[in-house]
């Protein structure tokens, strides 16, 4: 801690690495006492260039690029870029390839609130729901690689469509994981609103009215536990949301309490969706044919991130390869109104608020580990993987 | 919730309504590009936005058009449902300043300091000065984003086309 003035002021750094804040952020907080008086964020530990990197890569190695933005929500990235792209070339994905992606797009957000759920808890010191979500969750990320073959990134976009159908043993297996988890999700939707010690931690606790979400730009979960009615999802529905509709969540109390019961309520609009989706799925192909190279133009892509509005820009010169693509992710705008938020707050509170915005932070990969019928195991190169993968794409050997 | 038609026809209105009349465009059906003319008219133009009820600013997008051009381009998107109207401003690529939205849109500040340090834009009234993104050690006057700079690769790296 260093004096930062004459009086009793004292500025508190925390982060980039820290154990109440396991994501690489620096937040510099000034105290009176226990009282946040200011706060500041300083980003880009995990910055990596990549709107840099993809002027320099064709637009369908982008799409692998685009995915790897996040490691908890990569299927939305390559969504909105794949959406994007697909308007700039004039095509337009089949309507079961349009219901797919919606299908995985509603997995990943079951697995992410499920993840944020146990994040937040631990944050509050209740790390039996920690556990228990987490947990859970498993049974979202067993179904994930059951379907695509890969727990973090899915890869289930191609350009013009999707790679993986569903069959009926997938259909099951989902139905299956979601009848557990829906009870589960009404367990800890009565902990999280019952449970006093918790309570104490959440209600009252990081208050953002609908204004104030409103002029700071809150986006996602965040601003609709704040009474703002914003949910891409339904103002501009894309890829089959129109097909299949979403309910509104929205919340007006706007403090901690609020975020909670505005995800777990939606996780519950999930697993509705996916039933009837998977009740009601379009035959047909899953993809369409894609060209090389993408006519001039400039379009805008807009997707509901489980942590709110994600936005893309996309700019074609007419070559194989973007000119331009802008991202703008949920977590930079909520992250700026938590900072205004912990004025006046305790301390103590900080990590919860922070946590409360569910900001987004790096996953760490998986190694491709491949086990033989006979039970050994080996490990691939990137040269063997990128072999593989063509021949299984085009049939052919290289 | 104000239907997305409507939001690109009050836009439009605006623009040419304006003092001197702002050109629009129409790229695609839901989308208003607004070419505002001078930096001057930025602020106010937002805060019309505003009294109109129409969107909350969404993204800056900061284009680089080459250094042959001499010019950087802005582009502020406002959304409403899925109207999205754009605000396109074209500055000078060296020794650019124009007004920061920060002091009526708080959230525009991080995107501000975005296109600052990409790009080289000075913000006049940004009250947050310093890097967000970029590393303390970043050698000065060098913008990642501008098209003239490519990064540094490190010997013995691949590159995307290998």
């Amino acid at each position: 801690m260093e004096e930062t003035t004459g009086t009793d002021l004292f500025t508190v750094p925390i982060g980039p690495q820290h154990p109440a804040l396991k994501e690489p952020s620096h937040f510099r907080i000034t105290v009176d006492g226990e009282i946040v008086t200011d706060a500041t964020v300083r980003l880009g530990y995990a910055h990596r260039g990549i709107e840099k990197a993809a002027e320099a890569r064709n637009w369908v190695r982008n799409l692998y690029l685009f995915e790897r933005v996040c490691g908890i929500c990569s299927h939305i990235h390559a969504t909105a870029y794949a959406l994007g792209v697909e308007r700039l070339a004039g095509v337009e994905a089949p309507p079961r390839a349009q219901a797919i992606r919606v299908l995985v797009a509603e997995l990943e957000r079951i697995h992410s609130h499920l993840l944020w759920l146990g994040v937040a808890a631990h944050e509050a010191g209740f790390d039996t729901l920690f556990m228990y979500s987490w947990r859970d969750r498993e049974a979202i990320m067993d179904v994930l690689e059951g379907l695509t073959g890969n727990r973090v990134n899915y890869s289930a976009n191609v350009l013009g469509g999707v790679k993986c159908d569903v069959d009926d043993a997938q259909r099951d297996a989902i139905l299956k994981a979601l009848d557990m988890l829906e009870g589960r999700s009404h367990h800890y939707l009565d902990v999280v609103t019952t449970d006093a010690l918790f309570l104490q931690r959440t209600r009252g606790i990081g208050t953002m009215t609908r204004n104030q979400a409103e002029v700071m730009g809150a986006v996602g979960p965040t601003a609709r536990a704040s009474g703002v009615p914003r949910d891409v999802r339904l103002d501009a529905p894309y890829a089959a949301y129109a097909r299949y509709p979403v309910m509104r969540v929205v919340e007006t109390a706007g403090d901690l309490e609020a975020r909670f019961v505005v995800r777990i309520r939606e996780l519950f609009e999930s697993y509705r969706l996916i039933r009837y989706l998977l009740d009601n799925l379009p035959a047909g192909e899953i993809r369409g044919r894609m060209p090389r190279r993408v006519p001039q133009g400039e379009t805008i892509s807009r997707v509901e991130a489980p942590r709110g509005e994600l936005f893309y820009f996309l700019k074609s010169n007419g070559t194989d390869t973007p000119e331009r693509v802008k991202v703008r992710t949920p977590t930079i705008y909520n992250l700026t109104s938590v900072v205004k938020l912990v004025v006046g707050h305790q301390l103590a509170d900080v990590p919860m608020i922070l946590a409360g915005i569910d900001p987004c932070f790096s996953c760490n990969d998986r190694t491709v580990r491949l086990e033989e019928t006979n039970g050994r195991t080996h490990h691939w190169t990137w040269d063997q993987l990128r072999r593989y993968s063509l021949e299984v794409e085009h049939g052919r050997s290289l | 919730m104000m239907p997305t038609e409507k939001a690109i026809e009050i836009g439009r209105e605006l623009a040419e309504r304006w003092t001197f009349h702002l050109e629009t465009r129409q790229p695609e059906p839901n989308r208003l590009d607004v070419l505002l003319t001078s930096p001057d008219d930025l602020v106010p133009f937002a805060v019309a936005l505003r009294v109109q009820r129409i969107g909350y600013l969404t993204a800056v997008t900061g284009l680089d058009p080459g250094p042959e051009s001499g010019m950087l381009e802005l582009l502020y998107h406002f959304c409403q449902g899925a109207a999205v109207i754009t605000l396109r401003l074209q500055v000078p690529r060296q020794g650019a300043v124009i007004p920061t939205l920060s002091m009526i849109i708080p959230s525009a500040e991080s995107s501000e300091r975005e296109i600052a340090e990409m790009f080289g834009v000075t913000f006049d009234g940004l009250r947050a000065a310093g890097h967000l993104y970029l590393p303390d050690e970043w050698p000065d006057a060098t913008y990642p984003l501008r098209k003239d700079w490519s990064p540094p690769v490190p010997a013995g790296a691949t590159t995307a086309e290998d």
